[in-house]
């Protein structure tokens, strides 16, 4: 499994593009900005099975970078007039420097105290998001002007689904070159196997911390990518209602599959309208629904929808 | 030559180990011996640098391990087969053995001569290269257990009771490759609740006791003695 991609993984990327720059010629702008929404649920839920999924490390930060990503960009690009693809790049740099941090602080703690380590930086995120007005306009939000593409500026939904969908291929081709490194076969085996990987040379700590600084580095391209269809964004975006959506996406789907990930991210990510359509007063039950497809999964398909799908298809192959 | 000199460690509160001594020198083959939870595994583990140490040094051609890196005392010829199936089940057994590898992994070449080296003596893991360690049988499994230790290069090999779960038959072809690894220039340190079958093959045996050194000598001496024989070997 290690080594060069396999033929689908170089021919997901291109396919998406293709779908990606022809769909808005057939699609209408809802479902274009639902098109979006979906896209930053897959890059997250991407970005989050790389320290759950594949490190098998539990972090609730993930949330946290999604925010300083949508910040970092949109600051830079409305105060300081730098374009979006520039923004995003230095937005990367500063949210890998912030998790190299929280990580080397956080690599001396273990299991449970390190999940709760990842929630304390979340809610600090969210309360500067909050109370640092000068910056991030508190609660009040951020109005954001159309993307400064370089070369054009991106007004249209047709166009903000394009560069979307360019980005997502990006993100998805790299985390299959991920997947099949040194450093993603080291992920893997921590997972298995923290003790074997140990004794056999692999540096456990480095292992973890590059991990999670590269999943950090996915949830803020996210946050990027919120603020290139969005005409405003405020910390609500950013509260622990998203990130327990994020983990369900994993769960749903399948952790440590992207198959899985791209499931559970989209169906968990279509729910909300179908619920909204669906359910007219008992809309208020929506946060229930979701818990209870959490506790449903776990108990029914612990492996999620892809573990489902390829234990039935696996079974039907011994039988045949 | 590989040396503990008076090592202590512990769990928390609780002590594991208590001044304990071992020496084993190059390509000997030397048993741990001792009941459940008497720190056989402790001693590995602090040898590997998993567990730290509280108290005494380790030594490795009179250099110390203290304080040095798990991945830099692989890289200076200690491997562990670590006790029970501890493979990494959902990958392939070609995975499992290359991660074994870990520490030349820029130096390609030498990982395909060690490969091939790990197929000839297991062939059976040839056969399954492809397939998932977990689907292996428990044999399989500590094949490729000592396979993916080997792939290190390693001089000295530690190993935590590689007899643990099998059958007899099993038990006797697996001793048969570990006593032939030996003879063939391995320094060995191997951790056993069969005893019978470790001072066999060991040509030296310590026994360990609530974290403390019981006693010590060679294998067919201690083999011979009363209590010795009245507490480990059943007779």
């Amino acid at each position: 499994m290690y080594g060069t991609l396999s033929k689908s993984e170089t021919l997901w990327p291109v396919f998406i593009v293709i779908a990606g720059l022809l769909l808005p010629f057939f699609a209408n702008n809802y479902q274009l900005y639902l098109g979006c929404v979906l896209i930053v649920y897959v890059v997250l839920a991407l970005g989050l099975d790389i320290i759950m999924g594949r490190a098998g490390q539990f972090a609730f930060s993930h949330i946290a970078f999604y925010g300083i990503g949508a910040y970092a960009t949109a600051i830079l690009q409305q105060r300081f007039g730098v374009p979006f693809p520039i923004g995003l790049v230095i937005a990367v740099l500063l949210s890998a420097g912030i998790a190299w941090l929280v990580a080397m602080a956080s690599v001396r703690l273990r299991h449970i105290y390190l999940g709760l380590a990842t929630v304390a930086f979340a809610s600090a995120a969210q309360w500067l998001a909050q109370t640092w007005k000068g910056v991030t306009g508190g609660v009040d939000g951020m109005r954001l002007q159309p993307s400064d593409m370089i070369f054009f500026t991106s007004r249209t939904d047709a166009s903000n689904f394009r560069i979307l969908a360019v980005i997502l291929a990006i993100m998805l081709l790299l985390n299959f070159l991920l997947i099949r490194s040194r450093l993603g076969r080291a992920m893997a085996a921590i997972r298995d196997s923290e003790h074997v990987a140990s004794v056999s040379g692999i540096d456990v700590r480095r292992t973890k911390a590059w991990a999670f600084v590269i999943s950090s580095a996915y949830a803020c391209v996210g946050g990027g990518m919120l603020v290139v269809f969005n005409s405003f964004i405020d910390p609500m975006n950013f509260t622990f209602a998203p990130a327990v959506l994020l983990l369900t996406m994993l769960v749903v789907g399948g952790m440590g599959s992207v198959a899985g990930v791209v499931i559970g991210s989209l169906t968990m990510g279509i729910l909300p309208e179908i619920l909204r359509s669906t359910m007219g007063d008992f809309i208020v039950w929506q946060e229930f629904v979701y818990g209870l497809i959490l506790v449903l999964s776990i108990t029914l398909m612990p492996q999620g929808i892809w573990g489902l799908v390829r234990n039935r298809t696996e079974s039907k192959r011994s039988a045949t | 030559m590989l040396k503990l000199d008076n090592i202590s460690a512990g769990y928390g509160a609780v002590s594991a180990l208590e001044g304990v001594s071992l020496e084993i020198a190059d390509g000997q083959m030397v048993c741990l011996l001792g009941a459940n939870g008497a720190g056989k595994s402790t001693t590995l583990n602090c040898i590997s640098g998993v567990v730290p140490l509280r108290g005494g040094q380790i030594l490795l051609d009179g250099a110390p391990l203290a304080g040095i890196k798990a991945e830099e005392i692989v890289r200076r010829g200690i491997a562990q087969v670590p006790e029970g199936r501890e493979t990494y089940p959902g990958m392939s057994v070609h995975d499992n053995l290359v991660l074994g590898g870990w520490v030349h992994r820029r130096k390609r070449s030498l990982i395909r001569d060690e490969l091939d080296k790990v197929y000839a003596l297991f062939p059976r893991l040839k056969e399954r290269e492809q397939q998932h360690a977990g689907l292996l049988s428990g044999g399989e499994q500590q094949m490729l257990m000592i396979g993916r230790a080997l792939m290190s290069q390693p001089r000295i090999l530690l190993m935590d009771e590689p007899s643990l779960g099998l059958s007899p038959v099993l038990v006797e072809r697996l001793f048969e490759t570990i006593v032939q690894l030996n003879r063939d220039g391995l320094t060995i340190l191997i951790v056993e609740q069969n005893a019978q079958l470790a001072l066999r093959v060991s040509q030296y045996g310590y026994i360990l006791e609530n974290g403390e050194m019981a006693t010590h000598g060679n294998s067919d001496t201690l083999r011979r003695d009363p209590k010795v024989r009245e507490a480990y070997l059943g007779t």
